[in-house]
């Protein structure tokens, strides 16, 4: 045990965090593989990655909803069932989580009556933009409706820290902005937030910091403007004559902002700062034909990364 | 007990017409098949009439029958995410059975309150306390089968669970003396069984130590020990399994 805590407590601390889940074949899949991450009370922070990362996970072992196989995970300085029993820390989940035959205003009655000091109910259901739909049974509810409602349920402790797993999944472009402009005024207040996300753009706009997670572990933290520069590539491939494929290889390995250069075959796939740079080499003096140019996606920046596949699996033992 | 989720939960149940529908009137049918318009109702067992004997199994299977729906109901909500949802609240495990358990005694003090008004009209005869005291058991025993259900549907969280948990019941009841008196091995194996305690207790204060019997057998008597004891232990056991089932609930699903 630690002798004495510091003065300002993290907001969350994940060290060493891990937890294997067993597949239907009985494969062993390392979920979240020595994940380490602190956030500072105040911080809104994305954690972003492709599916299959781990992100989910992780968001439900910092809940305690989830024991780790090894590692610890704190909330202000609490284990995260305590934090959550002190209202210190809520969220908004990805999957299901609503009773379809309650009416909106029910469900929310219901939550807040759950904690000892629970925000008023008419205040967070307005606050939410559910007034309208307050009398409505959440089976007649969009999907939008429903994530505005898991996230009026999410505010009411008035947590310290807001967690929110792809809270826009499923939304049309309508009810995504919509979500993140009541989330921005939920964040001006002082909160502290942690939101996954596969969407680079929606990390961009919203979080100040962003984590990278892939195959269970934090690839890359940093301000977002820096991730996202990392991660916007782009990637060019073309068919090269297959008696130079060596002298290509080195020759566009060679160009500035040149990241990788892939050979398969005569199929020469290069990720760079400058594709157009490298689209010419390819072109003009290279002998490159059928030329494909693509914006770099998302698992590209994570294979860049990591140098790996995006899931590890172990097979049984 | 947080009476808020109660009270919504309860709403939710008596919203459900069609599911009310079922537990309420397909017991007292049987009660008015079984019990009510046989010729051997008026004969005398312990400190009332047979067919206020019948009344007493026929409320306790209709008791018990809407307490496994309410329990079973459960699986449906694990299945939409509730449980993950609750698992993000102070809301105990403990906390959340109690109001289940709570929602369960309130539904099947319907059918059991249709049963007796049934047989109070058509001839079950018995003293005071045979009336208040069964009632009472049936009443609170029935809790006991929330948990039931409540085993059934978070152990294979599926709709088809309740339908199974139900069909279980009416085996159950046939082997815990509900439908028909029971003799020798079947007796003998029935009392190990869940609904044997529940209905054997219920009975006790129109049967005292009587069991009763079909075709003329011989009266068997029975100590309040064993359905007192086969209670105690199936309410332990199946609370302490649900506790368990609703922590592994609140994983991912």
């Amino acid at each position: 045990m630690p002798a004495a805590a510091p003065p300002a407590t993290d907001a969350v601390a994940l060290r060493g965090l891990l937890k294997i889940f067993r597949s239907a074949e009985g494969a062993r899949v390392r979920a979240v593989d020595g994940l380490d991450l602190v956030i500072r009370p105040g911080e809104i922070v994305a954690l972003l990655g492709p599916n299959g990362a781990g992100k989910t996970t992780t968001i439900d072992l910092l809940l305690g909803l989830t024991e780790p196989d090894a590692g610890s995970a704190s909330v202000y300085g609490l284990p995260p069932r305590r934090a959550v029993l002190d209202g210190r820390v809520s969220a908004v989940l990805q999957t299901g989580g609503l009773l379809a035959d309650l009416t909106v205003r029910e469900t929310v009655r219901v939550v807040a009556s759950t904690y000892p000091r629970p925000a008023d109910v008419a205040e967070v259901i307005e606050r939410t933009g559910l007034t309208a739909l307050a009398g409505r049974r959440v089976s007649r509810c969009s999907g939008g409706e429903q994530q505005r409602l898991r996230f009026a349920l999410a505010l009411l402790p008035e947590p310290d820290l807001l967690v929110l797993d792809e809270p826009t999944a499923g939304m049309d472009v309508g009810a995504r902005h919509e979500f993140w402009a009541t989330m921005r005024a939920e964040a001006a207040t002082g909160r502290t937030a942690l939101f996954a996300t596969h969407y680079l753009e929606e990390a961009d706009a919203y979080a100040q910091r962003t984590v990278m997670v892939a195959g269970g572990r934090v690839v890359a933290d940093g301000p977002t403007a820096e991730i996202r520069a990392r991660a916007s590539g782009r990637v060019v491939s073309a068919s090269v004559p297959a008696d130079r494929t060596a002298d290509v290889v080195r020759r566009l390995e060679a160009l500035s902002g040149v990241r990788t250069v892939d050979l398969q075959g005569d199929r020469v796939t290069v990720t760079s700062a400058d594709s157009d740079e490298v689209a010419k080499a390819l072109l003009n003096d290279l002998g490159g034909t059928g030329l494909e140019v693509a914006t770099g996606s998302l698992e590209t920046a994570f294979l860049q990364l990591t140098g790996t596949d995006a899931a590890h699996e172990e097979t049984s033992r | 007990m947080n009476t808020t989720y109660f009270a919504t939960e309860l709403r939710r149940k008596l919203r459900d017409v069609v599911s009310m529908f079922f537990v309420a009137l397909l017991p007292a049918f049987f009660f008015l098949i079984f019990g009510a318009s046989q010729d051997f109702g008026d004969e005398s067992i312990g400190n009332g009439n047979v067919t206020l004997y019948v009344m007493i199994s026929m409320a306790a299977y209709g008791a018990v029958t809407a307490t496994v729906g309410v329990g079973g109901g459960a699986a449906v909500e694990r299945l939409q995410g509730w449980g993950r949802q609750l698992g993000l609240t102070p809301m105990t495990d403990a906390g959340f059975v109690l109001v289940k358990a709570s929602v369960a005694v309130v539904v099947a003090a319907v059918p059991i309150t249709l049963v007796y008004v049934l047989g109070a009209l058509t001839g079950a005869r018995g003293n005071a306390v045979a009336w208040v005291l069964s009632a009472v058991v049936v009443l609170l025993g029935a809790a006991l089968f929330a948990l039931w259900g409540l085993c059934f549907g978070l152990a294979f969280r599926s709709e088809s669970a309740i339908g199974a948990a139900s069909g279980t019941i009416v085996v159950l009841g046939f082997l815990g003396n509900i439908f028909f008196p029971l003799s020798g091995t079947l007796l003998a194996i029935a009392k190990f069984t869940p609904l044997y305690g529940y209905v054997s207790l219920a009975r006790y204060p129109l049967t005292e130590k009587h069991l009763a019997s079909a075709d003329g057998a011989p009266a068997i008597q029975e100590a309040l020990w064993v359905p007192a004891l086969n209670v105690v232990v199936w309410t332990a056991l199946l609370a302490g399994l649900a506790v368990l089932l609703v922590r592994k609930g609140r994983r991912r699903q």
